[in-house]
């Protein structure tokens, strides 16, 4: 076997043979961070939560809370205004019961529930309103069932509200769908598009190091003098036309 | 003049790599950082306990009514734990604040021996605590988030670091030293150098599409780069 010399040559063959190999994904990562830059991060949104209407709670009377469980354990109580309706949240081990602040009344979010926390967040008309059982790869960064909920907008909005709490969850659009086509190129986790920290993408992201830090060096050895010569050559009738 | 695409196309290649070069190692290195340290890592999930979910006796506990009527504009009301405690969180528009759920009665914000406490009932680990400030000016590695806040650092060799708030003792951020180094990644990556969160600049957009053209092109300099004539002389 040979002896391996570190030599411009076998740099330019590691450069070469990393490049056939893993060149394609290179090429992915550069396309999709490039269509990512470009897609504004304000039509894109969904970062950063927060985003829902929150309305102050009305003065007077609710509900006893103390008369609220119904022989389960409560492990938490929020009280919050749907912006129609104050309610009460309870947590309990069988999962978050929805209750009417005012009568004590247990609460479903229907759709009409659906449609109303939709459109504080999107005043242009609904398209359709649908329930589903399991997140989306939409709504993925929350859980539960919920509510999906349409519009009819140049984005093409879908906006999710759990169907547990009636919260607001999450509203995306086209420029979000773009955007999230090439975020899953770009982290190359083909299914769930959201993990980063999985053995194939730090496999390839270990080679991509090859094919910069061979590429970088070789940029020492691909230029010489000759290549930048059109700089000095410009110069030099200034300096003459300076002097006549 | 017949085109020569082989010669035209590694000029292109080499002098689109002379202009983006160091921003494509920096990609690939700061890439790779991002990839191999698990973003869970990252957020610093090991440092905190998450709370125990505890039933909550709800008999004899002052209803919200007196907390909206004390607390105008309050949006959420909830019902939280303060050193065991049973105590009502009321969100306003100008920020969280506590009252005792038993008496009704406003809590004042935390002190600082209580700031403590809270801090070691939170993390994990069991390193001392090397200071314990109140912070009205944000630290970068706070980004947006409104001070004020106490910063409790702890003791190690990644400087863990709580944030938590003056009025209600919870979390609000925790901060080491693998967030900071994924946090100036992530700068180098965006090539955003103030804010760090503007991924649309355009000093990035220009870069990476020079990035593509570079890589487009070098994948086009690939045709050329495996001869096929390669026959081994027996």
């Amino acid at each position: 076997m040979k002896k391996i010399r570190l030599t411009p040559l076998f740099f330019r063959r590691v450069h070469k043979w990393v490049g056939l190999i893993l060149g394609l994904q290179f090429l992915l990562w550069a396309l999709s961070g490039s269509v990512m830059a470009l897609l504004d991060k304000d039509k894109v949104g969904g970062h950063g939560g927060g985003m829902a209407h929150s309305h102050p709670l009305p003065p007077g009377e609710y509900f006893d809370i103390a008369a609220l469980p119904q022989g389960e354990p409560v492990t938490g109580v929020v009280l919050r205004d749907l912006g129609t309706r104050p309610v009460y949240e309870l947590r309990t081990p069988k999962g978050i019961r929805l209750v009417d602040a005012t009568d004590g009344a247990d609460i479903r979010v229907d759709e009409g529930i659906a449609r109303e926390v939709a459109s504080m967040m999107n005043e242009a008309p609904i398209r359709k309103v649908s329930v589903i059982a399991k997140p989306n790869l939409e709504s993925r960064d929350h859980e539960g069932a919920m509510w999906r909920v349409d519009f009819a907008d140049a984005e093409n909005s879908s906006a999710y509200v759990s169907l547990d709490t009636a919260r607001f969850l999450v509203m995306r659009g086209d420029t979000w769908r773009t955007w999230d086509f090439f975020w899953m190129l770009h982290n190359m986790d083909y299914i769930n598009r959201s993990s980063f920290n999985h053995p194939l993408i730090i496999f390839v992201a270990f080679g991509a190091l090859w094919l910069s830090g061979t590429g970088f060096y070789l940029l020492f050895k691909s230029f010489s003098r000759a290549d930048f010569r059109w700089l000095r050559r410009r110069r030099k009738p200034v300096v003459v036309r300076r002097t006549a | 003049m017949a085109i020569r695409w082989p010669l035209l196309v590694r000029r292109t290649h080499k002098w689109l790599a002379l202009v983006v070069g160091v921003q494509a190692l920096l990609w690939t290195l700061t890439g790779f950082y991002m990839v191999a340290v698990h973003i869970d890592t990252i957020h610093g999930d090991n440092l905190v306990r998450s709370p125990v979910a505890q039933p909550f006796d709800l008999d004899g506990l002052v209803a919200p009514s007196k907390v909206v009527a004390a607390m105008p504009g309050v949006s959420e009301i909830r019902l939280q734990r303060l050193s065991g405690q049973p105590v009502w969180r009321a969100e306003t528009p100008e920020g969280a604040r506590l009252f005792d759920a038993r008496s009704g009665a406003p809590l004042a914000d935390l002190t600082e021996a209580q700031i403590r406490e809270q801090a070691r009932r939170i993390y994990t680990g069991d390193g001392k605590i090397v200071s314990v400030r109140l912070l009205t000016k944000a630290p970068q590695e706070m980004q947006a988030r409104k001070p004020p806040y106490w910063q409790v650092e702890f003791e190690g060799w990644n400087r863990p670091t709580l944030y938590l708030s003056p009025t209600t003792g919870e979390l609000i951020s925790r901060r080491h030293a693998l967030w900071r180094v994924f946090d100036f990644a992530w700068m180098l990556h965006i090539m955003d150098y103030d804010e760090r969160t503007d991924v649309n600049n355009p000093l990035l957009r220009v870069a990476t599409w020079s990035a593509f053209a570079m890589a487009l092109t070098g994948a086009w300099l690939l045709i050329w780069s495996f001869p096929r004539r390669k026959r081994k002389k027996a």
